[in-house]
């Protein structure tokens, strides 16, 4: 029997028709080729941890090509998060950088990290170092990188052949073959609840056990709470009360490769966000304590560990500074600050609004700042950037 | 009603009309009895194209400094922050483009408004100010965007 490969597909968030066509040809593609097994989920990002989509994950053995609209950092970090651990596999679509086709793993990080905070590092080493190396392969593609199916259809070919190629034993897979259904259902989606879906028969996720209530989605803030599975309804799921509004979660994310477990975001957050673990390390406890569009942490962050994949500035979502959006980005003109600031004035004054949005008084930077340090930055301006700062003069 | 001053970006024609005020972040506001309604001036609309999200960071009841975060918008062409255009507190959120945010593009002077707050919104400009302002700012906006866009 040849070895399946888990080809996991997360949607979306919005109803971009472009979004979704390149996942539509991406899992068409997909489901032409024997050998893998292809999920489909929600945004990896908004999925609760008792959702049915990280159960499904959670299911998964052996490698995994994840294709999110993320970036590979911040994807494979959530699935830490959720529990689903591996090594991040180097791959070849790395958004803009269209050169940057290098192999090694811990360059591939490096570069992903947009090469802040590569200051002296000699001191505490990172989390990840206790924790043991996981076996598997994780292979994380951004699909903003491209956008046609194909680039990605190929490089998922060239993954899936390296990955025969380099294991030798097969870990409880069961065989089965896609099914046409899942690609129809995929295609003509309800408007509420997208599907989850597509696993070969006998496949170990729980997607598709639940395929009919819901489709699995009871928890993924795409609404279709009549039919939550109440074994499945945690604490910390979100309810999705608003049945048309699909709930955008926001929390940090943790590079363990890159934390050192210094406790400053646990010392600066004054919401409850983070906690530590039996072993004394530095985890998001109450994810959902956090607030909304603030970021301030991962500025206090001295080793830039904390993401927050949903943030507009790369550097604080996961990705590498050179990768340029596919969007324009015209924040500047409704009205953004100056993003020149020191970076602990602006966490301290984000911090503050939360405050006061949670009717609490602010503190600025009485309470829980780091010793003030210096801080390596990212990149030299480049074109853009005059261009932009060019746009601040005028006060748009 | 009289008839509305109109910003000519290129080939485009952006209405702006006089019967409200405007904000510099390229929004309208309409007097209300407690305060103002605003929602993107065509001039924005333009920019943004087809509206595919709308998220709020805020809610109803929040005290709000001018040019605060309070969301973020995804369209066809464009992710960005928004921020609050005067200060003051948030009375109403537009609920109706949480599901179906497409009455920006489609209505974008009424069914696509986006908040309103309570305040003196004394920094707001006339219809006459803001197309100055848009005669100062256009040039180099053009400019940035294609650059971005050239990336």
């Amino acid at each position: 029997m040849t070895r399946r490969i888990a080809v996991v597909v997360s949607q979306g968030q919005s109803a971009s028709p472009a979004r979704r066509r390149l996942e539509e040809e991406i899992v068409a593609g997909l489901l032409e080729r024997p050998g893998l097994d292809v999920t489909i989920l929600p945004h990896l990002y908004d999925l609760q941890a008792d959702s049915t989509g990280v159960l499904a994950l959670q299911g998964i053995v052996g490698d995994m090509i994840v294709l999110a609209w993320l970036y590979p950092r911040a994807a494979f970090w959530t699935l830490d998060r959720q529990g689903i651990r591996g090594q991040l596999g180097a791959t070849r679509i790395k958004g803009a950088d269209e050169d940057a086709a290098d192999e090694e793993e811990d360059a591939d990080r490096d570069e992903a990290a947009g090469g802040a905070a590569d200051g002296p590092r000699d001191a505490p080493p990172p989390v990840e170092h206790s924790r043991g190396a996981a076996g598997r392969r994780i292979y994380c593609l951004d699909l903003r990188a491209r956008d046609d199916a194909r680039s990605f259809l190929e490089e998922i070919d060239r993954l899936t052949e390296e990955a025969r190629v380099q294991v030798t034993d097969l870990i409880g897979w069961v065989g089965g073959t896609p099914r046409r259904e899942a690609l129809q259902r995929y295609l003509t989606p309800s408007h509420h609840a997208p599907p989850t879906s597509g696993n070969g028969n006998g496949s170990p996720t729980r997607a598709e056990g639940n395929g009919d209530g819901g489709r699995g989605q009871h928890a993924l803030g795409a609404g279709s709470p009549a039919q939550a599975q109440p074994a499945e309804a945690g604490p910390g799921n979100h309810r999705a009360t608003d049945e048309q509004a699909p709930v955008r979660r926001w929390y940090p994310v943790i590079d363990f490769s890159r934390c050192t477990n210094c406790m400053e975001c646990i010392d600066f957050c004054l919401f409850g966000v983070y906690g530590i673990d039996r072993a004394e390390t530095i985890l998001v406890e109450q994810p959902d304590n956090c607030r909304k569009g603030c970021p301030a942490c991962s500025r206090v962050c001295p080793e830039n560990a904390i993401i927050f994949p949903q943030h507009k500035a790369p550097a604080i979502a996961g990705g590498s500074v050179q990768q340029a959006s596919l969007k324009i980005d015209l924040s500047r003109l409704f009205g953004a600050p100056d993003a020149s600031a020191d970076p602990l004035q602006v966490a301290a004054r984000e911090r503050d609004e939360q405050l006061l949005l949670a009717g609490r008084p602010a503190v600025g930077t009485a309470v829980g700042m780091p010793p003030r340090r210096e801080r390596p930055v990212d990149q030299p301006p480049d074109e853009l950037d005059q261009l932009i700062d060019r746009l601040d003069e005028l006060d748009i | 009603m009289s008839e509305p001053l109109v910003f000519l970006m290129g080939q485009y024609p952006a209405p702006l009309p006089v019967d409200r005020s405007y904000a510099r972040n390229h929004m309208w506001a309409l007097r209300r009895p407690d305060g103002w309604r605003f929602g993107f001036t065509a001039y924005a609309v333009r920019l943004l194209q087809d509206v595919y999200f709308l998220d709020w960071t805020v809610e109803p009841g929040a005290e709000l400094r001018e040019r605060q975060p309070i969301g973020s918008i995804e369209s066809k062409k464009a992710e960005s922050e928004l921020y609050a255009p005067i200060a003051g507190r948030l009375a109403r959120l537009n609920e109706s483009l949480m599901a179906d945010p497409s009455s920006i593009n489609v209505d974008t002077y009424e069914r696509g408004w986006l908040f309103e707050i309570e305040g003196s919104g004394q920094s707001l400009l006339s219809a006459g100010q803001y197309v100055a302002h848009l005669d100062e700012v256009w040039e180099i906006t053009q400019r940035t965007i294609k650059g971005q866009l050239n990336e």
